[in-house]
């Protein structure tokens, strides 16, 4: 007896410990077959440790009954029985649940009652045997363990039977959180098992057995060996006959490498044909404690709460293979982690190659989605293409053909939508897909085909949706501005770029500061050669279209280089760009950050700075300062500028004085170039003063504030 | 006194213990035996990356974000009652203690201000549409329109970084990078994540790197800008005097050289730096393919609206997403700036929507037509909604609205999303939610639930714990799935 104990004792010990830890590591487990027949027992098993619990009760309340001695040993061997099966039943359940397709919510819970339970049981044996017999501690765990035994046994009922199947008959209201008023049970939750399982096999084009479950005529007719199944008796229909067939049987159905039925799949379809096999009957028809109707409830619901992956009839091809067939150029690859069915893509089409495509045959099976946008593929290539039977999805957008070859796709009978967007095809070519069966969408936008064909080949064909493009306007619009490629300064006689995008445009500018006309202005044929900065205006034209509005832009050029330059007032701290540098370096700032090294910026005083041109100057006849102008941030044009001349810092003279014409209102950021003409006079030594807005005008958000200056550039010519 | 349950109960010798020691770690060997990839030696990553969960709707995902805020208010959620009750004082009812932003603190009153532009029903959706949208109103039926969202952030920064990473502190990875980590790059000659930037006429916000961040994933998941400059891609042509060829040479070379390093240190971050120079090679012959719009059909341009042949502008913009998603980039993201309108509404807002409406409806229509749209994921919104009271000074002709984290509005459409949709409901004020809340975290679940992943698998570990996109919340809001 104390041998017995002992190992027992260590045997469920040992299983407790695999159950949790097969409990933690649940998602990586992987069930051999041989254990999956100790899963299928549980079901059997779990009825010992419930009457022994039963038993060990009643024993209690007859506890006087017995001698001490002998009811404490009685005791022992029913607690350790207890546990034991207790225990089993519970590792068996966990195999159990590597195989169903059960609800998610409801296996958790079990799974977790289910487990305590065994642990509770065990811990009702150690504490009579360490000395706790029939202790508060006992008793308490007793009364915890029957409550656990009540609730794993509760969610083991919801799993096999469905929500609530107990205490549906008792309840008033009907159920109707699933069931549709107007389907029939055979369209809820009949079809979907077969569609899902048996069409691929069964149907009009293939009809295994001669039998085809596509159409309900059919379906109700039966195969070769005529009816399927006998109403009201499941267990001599020949369909359920064959679901139960083991695996290993050649008439097994589904066949083996086939996706196989659930558990409750297969009690849907017994518990339809045991009610008769209606295809009319609604579920609403059904009273509420009919077992058809609380397993086709159990049968629709988890359709919901499961994310569905589709079922392939082919297996995946081997990962070495699809790994092959990856290259920079193609990808191909699986729909998801688990799907069998590929996706291969090609890019860049100079790399392209029919070779490629011929390639892919080692997956042909498997390749459901292909895509060829704008890839160079033939009429001829098409010939291949038709020979992955699988194939779903084709996109040929924008590729080279003219549709004759479409003809070789007539053997794609799952193919449900084909792009064909920006090639040759004509209606005429697109008659032998048309009649694909899967077919469901058709895309032929910036094709030679017309609204007209369009809906001709819609009418004809009422299961397909071919379509172009839902734009349609008519409304004239005005085209972009024309761009100058160049940026920063330009060399002198470096050609300066203007540009537009679109093919066709004729771009008119002037250099002038006029506006640029549409009929008289010079046209732009050639780059630009320009000596000094010069304001760009340019426009651009197309019939069709309003001419463009005016872009306008300075185009720096490089003038000459003083050879000393300083700045005699400190520009404001923020804003210190690189210092004098900054004004002669030929780097431009940009437009959108000014606290960057291009940039000088002025506020409390106005900027000063000497450029001392050596010995012998060259005549100056014109001062450019580049500045910013963003209103909105208070950066405005300077007020006024005074340009000094004379042989030093120490001689010098005003020359020249100028006001800058102000803002009136907000506008967009951009940088301008101020011009000063000057006498022909070589001075060595030039002096700026730039002065910026002392007060903010009043229309400005900031008024009577200070405003802004900023300089990126001074140029000399 | 010492408890006689621990002297006795517990007790328990050397000998017992090293004997259920031995029985309990054979029992887990045991069970180890039924997981084949044990020690297998590979990394233990609690999943795999590079694929879908499970069969994904959309494939690629184009994100235009409405940067500063556009108001809900003028533009899909309509609401009469402001306007009846306009220059009334919002109802404490309402307003339950919601904090204000440091911008309307100072404030006496909240005067209700309704919508100075017309709504109209649009569609067999029959979904109101504000008149500044008169061509997001033609495809309105192609929309699923998102009225119930909320964030817990009120100011631009941190509300920003929760819309693009899940956290308002900005040291996690954005949403297309936890995406190109999740699925990998379907094109080998371009980066899987993409950042395109626009700047409208209105009053702007800034956007910053950390907004396109790797965070603590990979560098390689990092989101790439696009230049607004004709050259869209900085630092891609040959430099002047080397052509293809000796670029080709000096890489081969480069590669050797890197090769012998790594089989000295054995750095994978090594093997990465090859493929990206291989990629960026690739880049030259990928990019200006994409960039040349010369063999865009008219009617493209005319669709898109001129401007899209301006590089730098919104309409240029998304007609460079379509391309990069039609070239199977997994997530290009836009950012069209200038939405934040604390005061002119009636002056700003209609010039920000003349920038987005037709190309935005544009992008969606073309998809379309090239059988894009149920693979492709639009998404349109900006980063909370804006008050139903007025900020500032309310005239008879303008006003502004401030930030309002409780309730906004957000669309979008094809990707496994159901078309012509309302979801979601707010009060008449437009203030609270009544029906169907979308939480921040909310929507990344279920936008990475449209590409094939479990929100709550998809994870990484980093500084001792896991860390996700919806961290730890988020629901799939299935309501809108199709």
């Amino acid at each position: 007896m104390q041998k017995i104990k002992s190992i027992l004792l260590n045997l469920i010990f040992f299983i407790q410990v695999l159950l949790i830890f097969l409990l933690l590591f649940d998602d990586r487990i992987e069930l051999p077959v041989w254990l999956q027949v100790a899963g299928r027992l549980h079901p059997a098993l779990l009825h010992l440790p419930i009457g022994l619990l039963v038993f060990l009760i009643v024993l209690l309340l007859a506890r006087n009954e017995f001698k001490k001695k002998a009811f404490n040993k009685i005791m022992l061997i029913v607690l350790l029985l207890t546990s034991f099966t207790a225990t089993v039943t519970a590792l068996f359940g966990f195999f159990l649940s590597r195989q169903g397709d059960y609800g998610p919510d409801a296996l958790t819970q079990h799974k977790i009652s289910g487990t305590l339970l065994s642990l509770l049981c065990y811990g009702l044996v150690l504490a009579f045997i360490r000395k706790e017999k029939y202790s508060t501690l006992f008793y308490g765990l007793g009364l915890l363990t029957v409550g656990f035994m009540f609730f794993a046994g509760h969610t083991g009922g919801t799993l096999t039977h469905g929500e609530n199947y107990v205490f549906a008959p008792l309840s008033n209201s009907p159920n109707n959180a699933v069931a549709d008023a107007d389907a029939s049970v055979f369209q809820m939750a009949v079809f979907p098992i077969l569609e899902k399982k048996c069409f691929t096999c069964h149907n009009e084009k293939k009809a295994k057995g001669k039998f085809v479950m596509t159409s309900v005529a059919k379906f109700k007719k039966g195969g070769k060996h005529g009816k399927e199944w006998e109403e009201g008796m499941p267990e001599k229909s020949r369909m359920i006959k064959y679901i139960h067939l083991p695996l290993e049987d050649d008439d097994h159905m589904p066949p083996d490498g086939k996706p196989q039925l659930s558990t409750q799949e297969m009690k849907m379809l017994e518990s339809w044909i045991r009610a008769g096999a209606d295809f009319e009957k609604k579920l609403t028809d059904l009273k509420d404690d009919d077992s058809l109707k609380i397993i086709a409830t159990a049968v629709a619901a988890s359709k919901n709460n499961h994310i569905e992956e589709k079922q392939y009839g082919f297996t995946a091809a081997p990962e070495e293979v699809v790994r092959k067939l990856n290259t920079p150029f193609r990808s191909v690859f699986p729909l998801s982690q688990k799907s069998p069915a590929l996706q291969a893509d090609f890019f860049i089409k100079e790399s392209f190659e029919s070779g490629a495509l011929e390639e892919l045959k080692e997956v042909r099976d498997q390749l459901v989605v292909l895509n060829l946008s704008k890839m160079p593929v033939i009429d001829k290539d098409l010939l291949v293409i038709g020979s992955f039977k699988n194939l779903e999805k084709i996109n040929l957008n924008f590729s080279k053909i003219n549709g004759a070859g479409l003809s070789s796709l007539q053997g794609l009978k799952n193919l449900n939508s084909l792009s064909l967007a920006g090639t040759d095809i004509t209606s005429e070519s697109l008659k032998p897909v048309m009649v694909l069966p899967a077919l469901k969408e058709l895309f032929v936008w910036n094709t030679g085909i017309t609204e007209e064909q369009r809906a001709k080949l819609e009418a004809q064909h009422p299961g397909i949706t071919v379509r172009t493009s839902q734009f349609k306007e008519d409304k004239t619009l005005r085209l972009s501005r024309p761009l100058m490629v160049n940026e920063g300064v330009v060399k002198k006689g470096e050609p300066v770029v203007i540009k537009h995008s679109m093919p066709g445009v004729t771009i008119r500018y002037t250099l002038d500061g006029s506006n640029p006309d549409s009929v008289v202005s010079k046209m732009y044929d050639a780059p630009l050669k320009l000596l000094v900065s010069t304001k760009i205006k340019a426009m651009a034209c197309k019939s069709g279209w309003y001419c463009s509005e005016v872009f306008e832009t300075a185009c720096f050029v490089e003038g000459q280089r003083p050879v000393h330059v300083e700045l005699l007032t400190t520009p404001d701290k923020q804003y210190r760009g690189e210092g004098a540098k900054s004004l002669t370096d030929g780097r431009k700032g940009f437009t959108d950050v000014f606290k960057e090294p291009s940039w000088l910026g002025y506020s409390d005083q106005p900027l000063a700075a000497g450029f001392d041109f050596g010995q012998n100057p060259s005549a100056i006849r014109t001062i450019m300062i580049s500045y910013g102008r963003s209103i909105g941030s208070y950066i405005f044009p300077p007020m006024v500028v005074e340009v000094w001349g004379g042989r030093n810092r120490n001689d010098l003279r005003l020359i020249k004085s100028l006001n800058v014409e102000q803002p009136v209102k907000d506008e967009p950021q951009r940088i301008e170039a101020l011009s000063i003409p000057l006498e022909k006079v070589n001075h060595s030594y030039y002096k700026l003063i730039v002065k910026p807005v002392d007060k903010l005008p009043k229309w400005h958000s900031g008024k009577g504030k200070k405003g802004w200056v900023m300089i990126d550039e001074v140029f000399f010519y | 006194m010492k408890s006689e349950f621990i002297e006795n109960r517990f007790h328990v010798t050397r000998r017992h213990f090293l004997g259920k020691l031995g029985l309990g770690f054979g029992s887990v060997a045991l069970g180890s035996l039924l997981m084949p990839d044990l020690f297998s030696g590979k990394e233990e990553l609690g999943q795999t990356v590079g694929l879908p969960h499970f069969a994904p709707k959309a494939k690629r995902i184009i994100y235009l974000f409405q940067n500063g805020a556009p108001s809900q208010l003028e533009s899909f959620d309509y609401k009469p009652l402001l306007t009846k009750m306009a220059g009334e004082e919002l109802p404490a009812s309402i307003r339950m203690g919601q904090r204000l932003t440091g911008m309307t603190s100072g404030q006496k009153k909240f005067p209700l201000v309704g919508s100075h532009f017309k709504f109209q029903q649009y569609g067999k959706s029959g979904a109101w549409v504000s008149e500044m949208f008169p061509n997001i109103a033609k495809v309105v039926d192609d929309i699923c329109i998102i009225k119930s969202m909320h964030t817990e952030a009120i100011n631009h920064d941190p509300a920003l970084t929760f819309m693009q990473t899940g956290a308002q502190q900005g040291n996690r990875p954005s949403m297309g990078a936890w995406l190109s980590y999740g699925l990998g790059s379907e094109n080998k000659n371009l980066p899987a994540y993409c950042v395109l930037l626009s700047r409208g006429r209105g009053n702007g916000q800034g956007v910053y790197s950390k907004l396109w961040t790797n965070g603590f994933l990979d560098s390689i998941h990092q989101g790439v800008q696009f230049s607004s400059s004709e050259e869209r891609v900085l630092y891609l042509k040959d430099p002047q005097g080397r052509d293809r060829k000796d670029t080709r040479k000096m890489l081969d070379n480069l590669a050797q050289l890197n090769d012998m390093n790594y089989k000295e240190f054995g750095d994978p971050e090594i093997q990465t730096r090859i493929q990206q120079y291989e990629m960026a090679y690739r880049m030259q012959t990928a990019v200006p393919e994409l960039t040349d719009l010369t063999h865009e059909p008219d009617n493209i341009i005319k669709m898109y609206g001129a401007d899209c042949l301006s590089p730098g502008t919104y309409a240029a913009n998304c007609l460079l997403a379509r391309k990069l998603s039609e070239a199977g980039v997994r997530f290009v993201q836009l950012y069209h700036q200038g939405w934040d309108q604390h005061g002119n509404i009636v002056g700003e807002m209609p010039l920000q929507a003349q920038d987005v409406d037709r190309a935005t409806a544009a992008l969606i229509m073309d998809l379309k037509q090239r059988g894009l749209l149920d693979e492709t994921l639009v998404i349109w919104g900006g980063e909370f909604g804006r008050t139903n009271y007025c900020q500032g000074d309310l005239s008879k002709d303008n006003y502004g609205r401030d930030h309002h984290p409780r309730c906004y509005t957000i669309w979008m459409a094809g990707g496994g999303v159901k078309p012509g949709m309302v979801y979601g409901e707010s009060d008449e004020f437009g203030y609270n939610i009544v029906r169907d809340p979308v939480h921040v975290n909310d929507f990344h679940a279920t936008v990475l639930h449209l590409m094939g992943l479990h929100h709550e698998q998809l994870n990484f570990k980093h500084l001792g714990r896991r860390y996700r996109l919806t961290d730890v919340a988020g629901k799939v809001v299935n309501g809108i799935l199709v």
